[in-house]
């Protein structure tokens, strides 16, 4: 697909740099009619799929605006806007609860996540110490598991703990994060990136007299402020949707997680699809903004590392 | 530390102290503050694979009942659960063998003496065994405290004096005691020899190896032990009720099939095919061998044979090939070679298409099922997935306008909600006449269709007219429309790691194309597929197994309606355990459910080893 004329815009691009114009323009008058009629192709199809990419989304904010009626009906696009929608689904349709119940959750377990991993990542890519490789290669074993595989006997587990511990674990926070505060995932993606920190730092933090934890805590992470954000985000994301545990350990509003609540939702409230649309756009919107605002860290973090969303 | 060293008596034995002791507390601080992490981890993660083993054996529902030994995978897969077991069994007396072999050759090379440790190994594995027993018996007392502490009032030394109660059980006692008396035995003589008989550098690795050798040896014998028993019981239960049935037969028919398939696939990467001639070839030979399976059964096929039947049209073809390869050997040894592997392929798949069926039609029909719209929908998302990523990549791999835009939002499906965004799709593939795909076909003149509740196979729906059997329809098209929001989610992600692929292939290469000659498509098919082939490889695994484990908007687009006809294998378990409440089952579903992404991971690995170029 790439022709004698593209084949030097390509190379302009691996050079990083805009595509000088003289260049295009040599090309152009080469093969004037061809190249139009192919990028004339080229814009269309991605347009296209710009439409299909989006008509999803656009439909569920449509839908959410709508009246009953509308909804159910043959309308593109609501007469007049419903904001009321989204104030019954956040107050009647408890929205605003779930909101918050993930809120603590993703709170929790990504502070979790970030102590746990942190200090994990550092002592695998930075200490030396008996059975270091075993313990990182048994860590790396639990990423081929299945999640299905965990399902039972972490209910089991789960159940177990919080009869004999002091708070239930099922329908409260601790099933619902504490599994979650340590990923197999995140101390590799952290340790690699240690692992690059270069060792004079450490020398010369140690001849300040500083041990592991403040080099860590003083020097390490200011500088790991990228490799962190990343996990933030993974862990933001994979907290917000999970859907097969929180069904499993959840059946009461009082710790139901957003995702699994649309869910509910969806299968109690099945003719309001106004408001399933509206609860849809709360519990997608905070991703989004996420999305827009960290687009960097997504499409780096994510393609380069083949994380499953 | 430094000042450990400062306070030693004598500068040198200091300075040896003084390491000593630094990398003991270097030791330590790792372990501190690997800690926290190793126990969620271990108790979420890893411990979870042993339970469920464990959970696996026992009739379990909700609470633990009876053992059943390896009933639960016999149920769900009928003969094929002996088969594995039986060959588990062979790769795990092959590895005893070959770590034999291997200590054999290294202490001829080394001129060591190894055999000794074989005792130490033997005593000390069979403490570790005891070590496990004893965790066995004393697992269901631990489990049970939550039991006794129900409506009870829970303090910390209650649960502290029941699990001392646990851990004085008599049994718990006796195992216990053995268990540690025949480790420190084995220990103890381990130090003995060193000290005293086979003293070497390296008696320490042949200790280790001589354990592992052992550890493998019982697992085998335990598991071949279970799975004799099994067939046993089954042959005494259809004894009782008066049946014959031929397990033996079966598995000896199935084992042949497998052999032979493992024989193909180690020939076939000694042939080169053109990769169209081979596509043509599987397909051509798949209908027919359909065709002639419907004749023969007059349309009763079940699920797990259409799963087989074209493995067994793979063993055909590659007959066909060893048999034509046959033809141009230039030795007769090798034309000898490739006619008994033509056979042998002829056999396997023969074996595979009219024995395999038979052997496990037994099987629980979800799973199969299950299996089979896994299958289907990798089939009907992968390869679209890959194409249209791959196209929409190479047209954003140009000077275009707004890139990063395009980008943007062709990686939005991936990264939403897959709850909210399913939602959407039900609303859009909902079976309502005033829907929105139902408006749009009634528009171009088409009836309603009911979308996400129709069970009906695709081509049955698409050849109204001919009367297709239920398993040769195709997915429901509750299912295919469940296919197209993969596609939807995908396509875009692959898009952007094609675009990442792409940026790395050499541009000179495309310049010395040029001069050479090469077209666009030339260009296409000679540089960048081949350079391209590990992105490709990377994607597929993912898309592949990520597939088999895919479970949120499968869950969130099924549909009571579509009669289970999109319940996939992770969808098939979840609901065993959630809404049948059969613990043990729901288990062992999903332990096969892990092996077969394993064997998948594998065949892909040694694929990527033939076929990916790595520049």
């Amino acid at each position: 697909m790439v022709s004698k004329g593209e084949s030097s815009t390509l190379m302009s691009r691996a050079q990083g740099a805009r595509v000088p114009p003289a260049r295009t323009q040599s090309a152009k008058a080469r093969n004037p009619r061809r190249l139009d009629v192919w990028m004339i192709f080229t814009y269309a199809v991605l347009v296209f799929g710009i439409t299909i990419a989006i008509l999803p989304f656009f439909w569920m904010v449509s839908t959410s605006l709508m009246t009953l009626g509308e909804a159910t009906g043959r309308t593109f696009v609501p007469s007049v806007l419903q904001w009321g929608n989204y104030t019954e689904a956040w107050v009647d349709g408890k929205f605003s609860e779930y909101f918050a119940n993930s809120v603590q959750i993703v709170l929790i377990t990504v502070s979790g996540q970030i102590v746990f991993c942190t200090l994990a990542a550092y002592a695998f890519a930075r200490i030396k110490f008996a059975g270091k490789d075993f313990l990182f290669s048994l860590l790396l074993t639990t990423l081929m598991l299945p999640e299905a595989v965990t399902w039972v006997p972490n209910f089991i587990t789960v159940t177990w703990l919080g009869r004999i511990g002091p708070i239930p674990w099922v329908n409260n926070w601790p099933a619902l994060t504490i599994p979650f505060m340590a990923s197999a995932f995140n101390i590799f993606l952290l340790r690699q990136f240690f692992a690059q920190i270069p060792d004079d730092l450490w020398d010369s933090a140690q001849i300040d007299g500083a041990g592991h934890l403040r080099y860590l805590v003083q020097i390490i992470l200011p500088i790991s402020r990228a490799a962190l954000t990343t996990v933030v985000i993974f862990g933001f994301i994979g907290s917000w949707n999970a859907l097969a545990w929180p069904m499993l350990v959840t059946n009461s509003d009082e710790w139901r997680p957003i995702s699994a609540a649309l869910m509910h939702f969806l299968d109690e409230a099945g003719s309001y699809v106004h408001l399933q649309m509206a609860g849809a756009v709360i519990t997608i919107a905070p991703i989004l903004v996420t999305y827009l605002f960290a687009q960097k860290q997504f499409t780096e973090g994510i393609a380069t590392s083949g994380l499953k969303g | 530390m430094t000042q450990t060293t400062a306070q030693a008596p004598s500068p040198l034995a200091g300075l040896f102290a003084g390491r000593r002791w630094r990398s003991l507390r270097e030791s330590l601080i790792a372990y501190l503050f690997v800690f926290p992490a190793f126990l969620i981890i271990g108790t979420f993660g890893l411990f979870p694979l042993a339970f469920s083993v464990y959970v696996s054996l026992h009739r379990w529902r909700i609470i633990p009942g009876k053992y059943l030994g390896l009933d639960q995978y016999a149920k769900a897969l009928d003969g094929l659960a002996y088969v594995a077991g039986l060959w588990l069994v062979v790769l795990l007396v092959y590895g005893v063998v070959r770590s034999l072999l291997d200590a054999h050759h290294e202490s001829q090379e080394t001129g060591d003496h190894p055999w000794a440790w074989l005792v130490p190994a033997l005593v000390t594995s069979t403490g570790l065994f005891l070590f496990v027993r004893f965790l066995v018996v004393l697992f269901p007392e631990v489990l049970a405290i939550a039991e006794k502490v129900k409506g009870v009032q829970r303090t910390q030394e209650l649960f502290l004096t029941l699990l001392g109660e646990a851990w004085r059980v008599p049994q718990v006692v006796s195992s216990r005691t053995t268990a540690m008396l025949v480790l420190i035995a084995g220990l103890a003589l381990a130090y003995g020899f060193s000290r005293w008989v086979s003293a070497g550098p390296r008696s320490a690795t042949y200790y280790m190896r001589f354990i592992i050798v052992f550890i493998m040896l019982g697992c085998g014998i335990a598991l071949g032990w279970l799975t004799l028993t099994e067939i046993q019981s089954a042959y005494a239960a259809a004894a009782e009720e008066g049946e014959s049935i031929r397990l033996w037969s079966q598995i000896l028919a199935m084992s042949i099939g497998i052999i032979a398939l493992v024989v193909v696939w180690q020939l076939s990467s000694r042939m080169r095919f053109a990769g169209w001639t081979t596509t043509l070839l599987v397909l051509g030979g798949g209908a027919l061998a359909l065709g002639a399976k419907l004749l023969v059964d007059s349309g009763q096929v079940t699920a797990i044979e259409l799963l087989l039947i074209p493995a067994g049209v793979v063993a055909l073809f590659f007959s066909w090939r060893a048999w034509q390869t046959a033809r141009n050997a230039p030795t007769t040894r090798g034309l000898v070679a490739w006619v008994l592997a033509s056979i042998a392929m002829m056999l396997a798949a023969w074996l595979l298409i009219a024995e395999v069926p038979t052997g496990i039609q037994a099987g629980y029909d979800d799973w199969w099922e299950g299996l089979l719209h896994t299958v289907y929908y990798v089939l009907f998302t992968v390869p679209i997935e890959l194409v249209l990523g791959l196209f929409l990549a190479i047209l954003l791999f140009q000077n275009i306008k707004g890139k990063g835009f395009f980008r943007l939002i062709y990686f939005l499906p991936y990264v939403t909600n897959p709850v909210a965004a399913a939602s959407v799709f039900r609303v859009i593939f909902s079976s309502r006449v005033s829907a929105p795909i139902n408006s749009l076909l009634n528009l171009v003149g088409i009836d309603n269709l009911m979308w996400l509740d129709e069970p009906k196979g695709i081509f049955q729906m698409l050849f109204p007219a001919l009367d297709i059997p239920p398993a040769l329809a195709g997915p429901s098209l509750a299912l295919f429309v469940i296919c197209l929001y993969g596609i939807w989610t995908y396509a875009g992600y692959n898009t952007v790691v094609f675009l990442a692929g792409l940026g790395s292939i050499p541009t000179p290469l495309y310049e010395a194309a040029a001069i050479d000659g090469a077209g666009r498509w030339q260009q296409f098919r000679h540089v960048t597929l081949p350079l391209l082939s590990p992105t490709t490889y990377f994607l597929s695994l993912i898309a592949v197994i990520g597939t088999f484990k895919a479970f949120n908007h499968l869950w969130v687009l099924r549909s009571g309606a579509a009669l289970g006809t999109t319940d996939t294998a992770s969808i098939v378990i979840f609901n065993e355990f959630n809404r049948n409440t059969r613990y043990g089952y729901a288990s062992a579903l999903a332990l096969v459910l892990m092996g077969l992404i394993l064997v998948l991971t594998m065949i892909n690995s040694r694929i990527a080893e033939e076929k990916v170029f790595y520049g």
